[in-house]
């Protein structure tokens, strides 16, 4: 390097220029040919470097403004001269003619063959205009390098700038005021017009002429916002599309058709979106796609969706998922809401569920009708038991229809919602709560039974519904049966009637499997809490109990045995009295104290002993025997006339027990006066009457015999027992009459429920009243309202008057007082 | 030169304003913008029909170390630390010019 600093640099041998002459005129002479060469496209035979060192040498004379000025207005003449001739030639008058609609199919026809060829014209000479001056740039290149610094546009966007005022704006005819971009816009309009009215026209074509709006600008800068496409094109567009789409929304609804409708619409939209990417701009999709919202969409859906015949309402009797998932579809479009949908359907849920009541009341008055003629016919006497037992069930089985209507419609529900409504989340927000509305719809009034029947519908499930199904059928059954538990507000009226049903079901060992009993606890214990199902699991948990003490009871029976004594097996079932349902417990009926029945004297020992037993092992307990829940299987000997004996073992329950060993007493053939039993027994009317029946009525069971033989007992019948009874089974089961079945209540037993239960709630409100007082100290009437009705909720909906009612008497007992008057407010009293 | 060696079977001709051919592979050559222009087939000029760009003012000596450079420039693209290019100092300011001319 060092030897070579020394070196000169010596100037050029010979300048690049050197040789050619500086005569501006001269070099634009022979460059602005070949640029009319260019655009007549006939350069082949130019000579790039030629033309590039033409123009390279003026613009090293610093000649190149002029020579942008030149270029510039050579362009100008160009287009003026021969491409807007070529243009305008190709504009006829069906063209300018036809800026309103053409309806008439043959002038559409006329006007888009036209319309096509003056497409093709303007997208040749745009097409032809950008590649000659791409050349040009391309020769020109050093020029807009130099001229850059002078902040003028490059001669490209300055030839597009020429091309948007001398061919686009420029007039159609010399008077006229219509301009060649006007014919443009209007023709590209109703191509497209035409295709939505379902024609094929040529798509590239207009997507060429689209490109073009989308490669001018308005101004020299070249923003994207002010491309031509966005400000003029885009805007008539929409307009146009807006008009037609108000239109199009009008025009079906006029049809009436709630399908076609959501079909249309579906379909639009995604023709839109083809448009959109195939024949005009994407840009343009998110905009099209919110006029279609706004104007086919919105404006039009609530009608839609209730539409006569064929809207919603119709969809869903008719399980149209398909249409209904794209009304769905199209609602969620323009509302996150769907609030109309959400309207209709819920109404729709509404109605059918209030049919469901409807027919539910309907089939139960029916049966009541039912139960009141059925003795006539029986007093003929053989009928079937099964027969019997049917009319007083049918309320049993309106009850168990209704709540496999409510699962079917609720099954019905789910599976729009998971197929149509795309498991929208508000969807099923709004379902659940149009079945819990219809479901809890009469709550309080004597026609609500839903708590009732539910209840009725596990029982009879648990007893026989669930023999022979697998275990995940079975769970499937309780799921269903708790999704509708969940549904009902008055939970605590439920867990009555399922208490009740449950009582039963245990003490009587009707229910079929332990297994399901215990899995329907732990489900509404998930459901609805642990509080709801205590006294539940209390129950069993006494019945555990009770098994142990009967197996203790016995080995200590064994240990002390008293050979004298007649061996009585003895199963018993020791039950906590505030855990189970109260009409079983109480001795009191009709307020009147029912004393207890005179057990007979083998039994009466056994039942001393037992509670000798019981008592010294928990003491200060008090037991009090339940005669009408229990049962007993005794081996009777029937002696026949022909000297023959006959054993039966009888299963019956405590009372008929008692009744029949009354008769080891009586000599044989000797007889029983009703009043004679009912003083020997105690025993209360109303369970002898129904003991006697199904011991000397029921046609299979007629282990008595009665005079006079007639179907009701009177206090006057004498009974007999009877040495010809028959039956081929060593056992024989006599169930005593409409007894231990769970049914529907009538009137008066729902009375007392009723009556029950509001005692009952009126004890929950009070306590949450103290509950939240003790904590809170000093709380306003509206406050201690809402908070009572919270921590109830659960449970039941509390009347606001009984709430306030308590607040009365617990102010009376002093638990509380008014601090305030105004506003209201309670203290505490501690 | 090892370009005119190379085995692309694409390649064009440049001529020096004295008649000195240099046969080069065409993206080599592009390295130019202006000849790359020259070339755009879509222009359909005479030089991207024929392949042959005739340089009128530019002579032998410096084209050759133009189709130096643009070897060199094609060589080590996209890296660094690169080697400088050996440049005689007497053909400086008429590279120089060459370069403005061919905007490389």
């Amino acid at each position: 390097m060092a030897m070579r600093a020394r070196q000169k640099i010596r100037a050029p041998r010979r300048g690049l220029t050197a040789g050619k002459t500086d005569d501006f005129e001269t070099n634009w002479g022979s460059l602005s040919t070949s640029l009319k060469k260019i655009h007549t496209k006939d350069a082949s035979d130019i000579s790039f470097e030629l033309l590039y060192r033409n123009a390279y040498g003026i613009v090293l004379s610093n000649r190149g403004s002029d020579l942008y000025e030149r270029t510039k207005t050579l362009e100008k003449e160009w287009l003026d001269s021969q491409v807007k001739a070529g243009v305008t030639a190709a504009i006829t008058s069906s063209l300018i003619l036809a800026k309103e609609q053409v309806d008439v199919l043959d002038q559409a026809n006329e006007r888009r063959d036209a319309g096509e060829r003056f497409l093709v014209a303007i997208k040749e000479a745009w097409e032809d205009h950008q590649l000659c001056m791409g050349m040009i740039t391309d020769v020109l290149m050093y020029m807009d390098r130099v001229l850059a610094e002078h902040r003028k546009p490059p001669i490209y966007v300055a030839a597009m700038v020429l091309f948007r005022d001398h061919v686009l704006r420029s007039p159609i005819r010399a008077d006229s005021k219509t301009t060649v971009y006007d014919v443009l816009e209007s023709t590209v309009l109703f191509m497209i017009q035409l295709e939505r009215s379902g024609h094929i026209i040529d798509r590239p074509l207009i997507r060429h002429c689209i490109y073009m709006l989308e490669g001018l600008y308005e101004t020299i800068a070249e923003e994207e916002s002010s491309k031509l496409y966005l400000t003029v094109f885009e805007p008539a567009f929409l307009e146009a599309s807006k008009k037609f789409y108000q239109a199009e929304g009008r025009r079906l609804l006029e049809t009436g058709d709630a399908a076609t409708f959501c079909n249309t619409a579906t379909e639009r939209l995604s023709e839109e979106i083809t448009r959109c990417t195939d024949t005009i701009s994407l840009s343009t999709e998110s905009k099209i796609k919110d006029i279609l919202d706004n104007e086919l969409i919105r404006n039009n859906i609530t009608e839609v969706i209730n539409l006569e015949g064929t809207g919603v309402k119709t969809m869903l009797d008719n399980d149209r998922i398909d249409v209904l998932q794209s009304v769905y579809v199209i609602s969620a479009r323009v509302d996150d809401k769907k609030a109309p949908l959400i309207a209709a359907v819920q109404k729709r849920i509404v109605e059918m569920g209030k049919e469901i009541n409807a027919s539910a009341i309907a089939a139960s008055q029916a049966s009541i009708l039912g139960v009141g003629k059925k003795s006539e016919p029986n007093t003929s006497g053989e009928k079937k038991p099964a027969e019997k037992e049917k009319p007083v069930n049918q309320q049993t089985v309106a009850a168990i229809k209704w709540v496999d209507d409510i699962l079917a419609l609720k099954q019905k529900f789910d599976n729009i919602w998971l197929n149509a409504f795309q498991s929208d989340q508000v969807m099923q927000g709004a379902i659940s709560s149009s079945f819990s509305e219809f479901i809890n719809l009469s709550q309080g009034s004597a026609d609500s039974r839903s708590s009732e029947y539910l209840s009725l519908f596990f029982d009879e499930n648990l007893k026989k519904g669930i023999k022979g199904k697998t275990d995940s059928e079975v769970d499937a059954l309780l799921e269903n049966g708790i999704t509708l538990l969940r549904y009902i507000k008055d939970k605590d009226m439920f867990e009555a009637y399922y208490k009740k049903h449950l009582s039963r079901r245990l003490l009587m060992k009707r229910s079929v499997s332990m297994d399901a009993e215990r899995q329907m606890i732990s489900k509404m214990k998930m459901e609805v809490g642990n509080q709801f199902t205590q006294r539940l699991e209390a129950m069993f948990k006494d019945m555990t109990i009770s098994e142990d003490l009967s197996s203790g009871y016995k080995q200590h029976v064994r240990r002390a045995s008293d050979p004298d004594q007649k061996k009585i097996e003895l199963d018993i079932n020791v039950l906590t009295s505030t855990m189970w349902p109260l009409e079983i417990m109480s001795n009191v009926k009709n307020d009147k104290v029912q004393l207890p029945c005179i057990f007979p004297k083998e039994i009466e020992s056994v039942k001393q002993s037992f509670e000798r037993f019981y008592l010294g092992k928990h003491n200060g307990r008090k037991l009090s025997w339940q005669s009408s829940m229990g049962t007993a299987d005794i081996r009777a000997t029937f002696q026949r006339s022909n000297g023959k004996t006959q054993r039966h073992e009888l299963n019956v329950s405590t009372y008929a027990m008692i009744i029949l060993l009354l008769f080891n007493d009586v000599p044989a053939r000797g007889s029983l006066t009703y009043t004679e039993i009912q003083e020997r027994t105690r025993i209360p009317d109303h369970d002898l009457i129904r003991n006697l029946q199904s011991l000397a009525v029921a046609p299979k069971t007629r282990v008595l015999k009665k005079e006079p033989m007639s179907k009701d007992v009177k206090p006057t019948d004498k009974f007999v027992f009877n040495h010809d009874f028959q039956s081929p089974f060593l056992k024989v089961r006599i169930g005593v009459v409409s007894g231990s079945a769970n049914k529907v209540e009538n009137q008066d037993q729902r009375k007392e429920t009723e009556k029950k239960m509001g005692e009952e709630r009126g004890a929950s409100i009070e306590a949450a009243i103290v509950r939240i007082m003790k904590q809170r100290k000093k709380l306003p009437h509206s406050q201690l309202m809402t908070e009572v009705l919270t921590q109830l909720s659960a449970r039941f909906v509390p009347d606001v008057n009984m709430i306030k009612k308590r607040i009365e008497s617990l102010i009376d007992r002093e638990y509380l007082e008014r601090v305030e008057e105004d506003p209201p407010t309670y203290g505490y009293v501690a | 030169m090892s370009a005119s060696t190379s085995s692309q079977p694409e390649y064009v001709t440049l001529v020096s304003g004295d008649g000195f051919e240099f046969v080069v592979p065409r993206s080599t050559a592009c390295v130019s913008g202006t000849i790359r222009r020259m070339l755009d087939p879509s222009s359909r000029f005479s030089e991207a029909i024929s392949g042959r760009c005739a340089l009128e003012n530019i002579s032998g000596v410096v084209l050759e170390k133009v189709c130096e450079y643009f070897c060199y420039h094609q060589k080590n693209k996209n890296q660094t630390h690169v080697p400088d290019m050996d440049i005689p100092p007497e053909l400086c300011l008429e590279l120089l010019m060459a370069a403005d001319y061919l905007d490389t």
